[in-house]
């Protein structure tokens, strides 16, 4: 299979890659080492997280267009998911892929019209276009079941650890399929449009282009984390659309560390967990979590993860190019 | 009318009012050099920005090889075989020196013009050879002094295999050796037949690289000539080297 050879020839050479790797075997072993059937919940959050963080990273992290809205495309997946079901009976599984594909698509119409914008703008349109999609789940309630949301979807697996399992195997597709974009010549000329669109362009690059495929890519993994999402709780309401959940995602992405998949990744479970975790020390949660996080901004701006990922040696010279 | 080179025809632009370019006309054939001089202010940065797709003339043609290129983005302007440089460096700060060069080399012109078989890496490290980089390809730029944010920019133009390049002050901030060694490779690109538009401040050098000078003053045409003949020019006398200023240009190299 040349694809396959061609992703891990891009991965091989990346000590992130490794980080990721271990980690990643690690949580898959986590369900021997406990039966604290609320842990593993917590974890399943975390994974749709680790989803939702890097499918963001690959369009904003890479390409610097910041996406406040990237709900909108998690919304479409769960909706879509809820529809699929509800009223044609497509199983859980396949709801995966279809609503991976009408993520993309909704990417694109969104892309279409954003992409000329730059800076704040962009990330005012998308977050405007998310919130009309919030707003239109009320005005439409008759189809959308309002603030109630929809019930009853089919659930994707027969218990938590197979929901645990199931959104892991989820996490190491979409962060190894991130991780080899984010690695490979695309990946660079992403980089180029973050770091200068004008010199990119004079490059002879089309990066209109480029920002299309990044935006149709990161909301082809938020689709399909909002789909699974939705089947996982069986329902799909409003939230899944919040522009606190969008903003949300870019805290992850900026603790962990933008433009490295691995560090909003390990920052998703970082926080999901201490999150959680923070819960017994009651009202002082929100004060403590959101210290912790000014704290992280102001002395690691570019990611706790970002530090050390850069340190790390990289193997073999041979690759060093791209 | 020729299907060869570039034609710019009655090329306007203003900005709110303000006019940067004024009824600009000139042709410049293949593999020719030209400068384009002026006081600052005068329009010749914006002239690039035109050529290359980055601004919109409001009135105007301009034709390369026959093809209408007014309306053209930046990268169809790059793969018609326009490369730019500009005169602020632009490298991409977080990236190495081969990684800068390397993005030009995955251009759609880079990919179609380079021999069969030769790699997007080959193509960068060749052009890094050529300006003399390719030892520092895996620093970060921004551990570079200007005279290689100067050639990485070039290195950058070359990545797309251009036939027509446009430098913008290519040789300010470098040292004299340098200078020297960036003559040299413009004198390579014109035995190669690539065409050159030049801006340039220093005058002496210009003029011992370019037998044809286009002088713009206010956005408009001042004079088009030898050296020698921009040299005499009273009015290019007059609004660009100060009343008594030619004296100091010496044209005998």
């Amino acid at each position: 299979m040349n694809i396959v050879t061609r992703i891990w020839g891009t991965l091989i050479s990346r000590p992130p890659f490794y980080v990721m790797a271990i980690f990643l075997l690690f949580m898959l072993l986590v369900p021997f080492l406990t039966d604290d059937l609320y842990l593993i919940g917590v974890l399943v959050l975390a994974n749709v997280y680790a989803i939702f963080a890097s499918s963001w990273d690959i369009l904003s992290g890479y390409s610097g267009k910041e996406n406040f809205g990237h709900t909108l495309f998690i919304g479409a997946g769960a909706y879509g998911a809820a529809y699929l079901n509800l009223y044609l009976g497509v199983p859980p599984m396949l709801n995966l892929l279809l609503c991976g594909l009408i993520g993309a698509v909704f990417g694109v119409l969104i892309g279409i019209p954003c992409l000329p914008l730059v800076g704040p703008y962009l990330a005012l349109a998308t977050m405007a276009a998310a919130s009309i999609a919030e707003r239109l789940t009320m005005i439409l309630s008759k189809y959308t079941g309002g603030e109630e949301g929809l019930y009853g979807l089919d659930p994707i697996t027969d218990g938590p650890v197979g929901d645990y399992y199931l959104s892991l195997i989820l996490v190491i597709i979409t962060t190894i399929i991130l991780m080899a974009i984010g690695y490979s010549k695309q990946g660079l000329i992403l980089r180029s449009i973050k770091e200068d669109e004008t010199a990119s362009e004079a490059a002879g690059i089309n990066t209109t282009r480029y920002k299309l495929v990044a935006f149709a890519i990161s909301a082809f993994f938020a689709g399909m984390g909002g789909a699974f999402y939705a089947h996982y709780q069986m329902y799909t309401g409003p939230s899944s659309l919040s522009i606190i959940m969008a903003v949300t995602i870019i805290i992850v992405c900026m603790i962990g560390g933008m433009g490295t998949i691995v560090g909003p990744v390990l920052a998703a479970y970082m926080l999901t967990v201490s999150n959680e975790f923070l819960r017994s020390i009651g009202d002082l949660r929100l004060l403590v979590y959101t210290g912790l996080l000014v704290v992280i901004v102001l002395f690691l701006p570019r990611g706790v993860f970002t530090v050390i990922l850069e340190r790390l040696p990289r193997f073999g010279q041979k690759s060093r190019g791209v | 009318m020729t299907k060869d080179g570039l034609e710019i025809r009655a090329v306007t632009k203003t900005f709110e009012g303000l006019t940067a370019l004024s009824d600009v006309t000139f042709s410049l054939e293949d593999g020719k050099i030209m400068g384009i001089i002026g006081p600052n202010g005068a329009g010749k940065t914006t002239l690039f920005n035109v050529i290359s797709g980055f601004l919109r003339a409001d009135q105007g043609q301009m034709v390369y090889h026959g093809k209408d290129i007014s309306s053209l983005k930046p990268h169809q302007v790059v793969d018609l075989g326009m490369a730019r440089t500009f005169q602020i460096v632009r490298p991409f700060k977080s990236m190495s020196v081969f990684e800068n060069t390397i993005v030009a080399a995955l251009s759609p012109r880079s990919r179609r013009s380079r021999p069969k078989g030769v790699k997007s890496d080959e193509t960068a490290m060749n052009v890094l050879g050529r300006v003399a980089l390719d030892h520092k390809r895996d620093e970060p730029v921004s551990n570079l002094p200007m005279g290689d944010l100067r050639r990485l920019e070039i290195a950058r133009a070359l990545a797309t295999y251009p036939q027509f390049i446009l430098l913008d002050e290519p040789f300010s901030g470098l040292s004299l050796k340098e200078m020297d060694a960036l003559a040299g490779l413009i004198r390579n690109l014109l035995d190669e037949k690539c065409t050159i538009l030049i801006i340039e401040h220093k005058l002496k050098i210009l003029m011992s690289l370019a037998p044809r000078i286009l002088v713009l003053d206010y956005g408009k045409v001042l004079a088009d000539g030898t050296p020698a003949e921009i040299a005499d020019n009273e009015s290019v006398i007059r609004a660009y080297l100060g009343r008594r200023g030619h004296a100091g240009v010496d044209t005998t190299n």
